[in-house]
């Protein structure tokens, strides 16, 4: 009996395969490129109203469910299942079907693809253009996100209590697992179940590893009350003038910098495992028409940010 | 959320014993068995000796927890939907319906933001006489008195290229499918939603296109403030109600709300931070006295920019 403590259960080759095969590596277009994500984590962003935040789940959703590869042609997804829980019920399938047409137009390597941008949507004369993209690749990939939206904080319990036998039948009518998890959330509050939601989160997390992706509004705040402070004793102090020029200086640069205020209860914290911040860059030119955003990594707290822009076609990194 | 006691008619395997068993969990209703964690039910049957018909019953209860979350679909249902069931209603002036792309569309939850005398209730008339002539049928909930029947038929009447026969037709038919009702607080406007909402489920209302409640700031900002926190949950609870009326039901809805002092002098929309993610489409109206003509830009749209703006002329 004893030996059995000693002997192992798998060599560490055998337990990097079954992890790896089990909760893989998920690349995602930018700005989450940055930090490799598997399965299992549930990375949150947040940001005020409006960033992108939906859009960048979008494309995240049509980078997992495209195939990898269809007719010859390389697409780079995933072929994966899609969750979308739509808490804010404000979900427009439209520009997800736009995008993924135009990945599939762009990706065909169709010259013409480009200057769709500029035609409005099915109505114009290039119809042909449209017809190229491949209609039944389009429709397994639609097919392949699943989307609910939840009115209130217990249809949306009553959502997470059945989701494992949701995902069981998906995986049984499409023949592929689950990835990707999406909850996309601005003004539900879920403060009185909370505790709920994080625990029947976890559970289903244990039995079908998947990548949960959250949103989240949170309000910036600056700090411009200090600063007209400052000015106010810097005019009375004159032999300290030095001195209070230096305190201006910093109190200049900290109040350049926003505060985020966490709004979520303790229970959430520790269950989110990344967070990233998004909001819209200052110097937007009155010319662009790509308002541009920049997005940090608060945890792991990388130093850089990105700038980035986010249309139809896909997100870009700016700079 | 029915008692779980209640449920013994209609599902034979909620008996009195399974009851009994919930009640030393303390759940007493299928709101509470939201709440509790199914496995450490599902382990305590053990203890039972009728283990066997206590899981079949929490299965049983399970299976009624399915019902009361909206279905799954996918990606291409849902495309279908937003495609053949979405249509877009005029508002009533060509240059404001090319610039939101075809008007308003059903589903959606526009918001018109706009200081006084910007022309929000105008608006409001003129989409309703357009929707009221050619589509189907409007309410109308006014909590300012500002819906007159003169002035819709003024913008009736004003239509070109009528004979005096027609425009007589057109008017009745406008007036018919107006459904006006005077709403002064937040609890009779629930009241109201939640009966409208019943009346379209049963089907007794077939053929409503559009919802317009003017102004909706008026009925919430009484209830705002004061440092609780019910008056946003009120709020909120209004947003989505409208938002589940306006895509289970393809209607169009539109608000309207007016305007506050925001920071450093400007001013803002009213109704706060929750509010604002909450309608799909955002409009700011205004006026410029000078060049008396009025401009309306975007302030949030699924798909057009923030700041793209049209100017426009009332009749």
């Amino acid at each position: 009996m004893a030996r059995e403590w000693i002997e192992c259960d798998e060599t560490a080759k055998q337990f990097l395969t079954r992890v790896l095969s089990e909760r893989p590596f998920l690349p995602l277009p930018p700005p989450l490129h940055r930090i490799p994500l598997r399965a299992g984590n549930v990375v949150e962003i947040v940001g005020p109203s409006p960033s992108s935040k939906t859009r960048i789940l979008i494309q995240a959703a049509i980078n997992c469910i495209l195939p990898k590869e269809w007719k010859g042609v390389n697409y780079g997804g995933l072929e994966r299942l899609v969750m979308f829980v739509d808490l804010d019920c404000r979900f427009d399938v439209l520009s997800l079907s736009r995008s993924l047409k135009q990945r599939i137009i762009r990706a065909n390597g169709n010259g013409v693809g480009h200057k769709l941008n500029k035609v409005k949507d099915s109505l114009s004369g290039s119809k042909d253009a449209h017809a190229e993209y491949d209609k039944e690749l389009f429709a397994d990939s639609m097919r392949r996100f699943q989307y609910i939206r939840c009115y209130d904080s217990f249809e949306f319990l009553a959502t997470l209590k059945t989701l494992q036998f949701q995902l069981q039948k998906d995986k049984e009518a499409h023949g592929t697992g689950v990835y990707l998890l999406m909850i996309d959330r601005r003004s539900l509050s879920l403060q009185s179940v909370s505790d709920t939601v994080v625990q029947e989160i976890q559970k289903i997390l244990v039995v079908h590893p998947m990548l949960v992706l959250t949103t989240k509004a949170a309000s910036l705040q600056e700090k411009f009350t200090t600063r007209g402070f400052i000015s106010h004793s810097n005019r009375n102090t004159g032999q300290l003038a030095v001195e209070s020029t230096l305190d201006s200086r910093t109190i200049r640069n900290s109040a350049n910098v926003q505060l985020y205020r966490e709004y979520m209860p303790s229970v959430w914290q520790p269950f989110v495992s990344h967070r990233m911040l998004v909001r819209p860059s200052d110097d937007n030119s009155k010319y662009q028409k790509q308002p541009i955003y920049v997005s940090e990594w608060l945890l792991p707290s990388l130093k850089l940010s990105d700038k980035f822009t986010i249309n139809d076609d896909g997100s870009y990194i700016v700079s | 959320m029915p008692l779980l006691s209640s449920l013994e008619r209609d599902y034979p395997l909620i008996d009195s014993d399974f009851c009994k068993f919930c009640a030393s969990h303390a759940i007493l209703s299928v709101e509470d068995f939201l709440l509790h964690d199914l496995y450490v039910l599902v382990i305590s049957t053990e203890q039972h000796h009728n283990s066997e018909r206590l899981k079949e019953g929490i299965t049983q209860v399970l299976t009624i927890i399915n019902k009361q979350h909206q279905p799954w679909v996918d990606g291409r249902e849902l495309l279908d939907d937003a495609l053949q069931n979405k249509r877009f209603l005029p508002t009533g002036c060509r240059s404001i319906d090319a610039f939101l792309h075809g008007g308003l569309k059903e589903g959606y939850l526009t918001e018109l933001v706009g200081t006084s005398s910007s022309g929000k209730t105008q608006i409001c008339l003129q989409t309703a006489s357009a929707v009221a002539k050619n589509w189907g049928k409007i309410v109308f909930l006014d909590s300012g008195n500002s819906f007159s029947p003169k002035r819709v038929a003024q913008i009736v009447t004003q239509t070109p290229d009528l004979s005096a026969y027609e425009v007589d037709k057109a008017l009745q038919q406008v007036m018919n499918n107006i459904l006006c009702m005077s709403v002064f607080d937040i609890f009779t406007l629930f009241e109201v939603l939640h009966q409208l909402k019943n009346n379209l489920r049963s089907q007794i209302d077939k053929h409503i296109k559009m919802l317009i409640i003017d102004s909706i700031s008026s009925l919430i900002t009484p209830i705002l403030g004061g440092g609780g926190a019910q008056g946003h949950a009120l709020m909120v609870s209004v947003g989505f109600l409208l938002k589940r009326l306006a895509h289970e039901h393809d209607i169009s809805i539109l608000v309207t709300n007016h305007m506050v002092g925001g920071e450093r002098g400007t001013s803002k929309p009213a109704l706060g931070e929750s509010w604002r993610s909450i309608p799909h489409v955002r409009l700011l109206l205004s006026k410029d006295h000078i060049r008396n003509i009025r401009s309306m830009s975007v302030l949030r749209h699924p798909h057009m920019a923030a700041g793209d703006r049209v100017e426009f002329e009332l009749q």
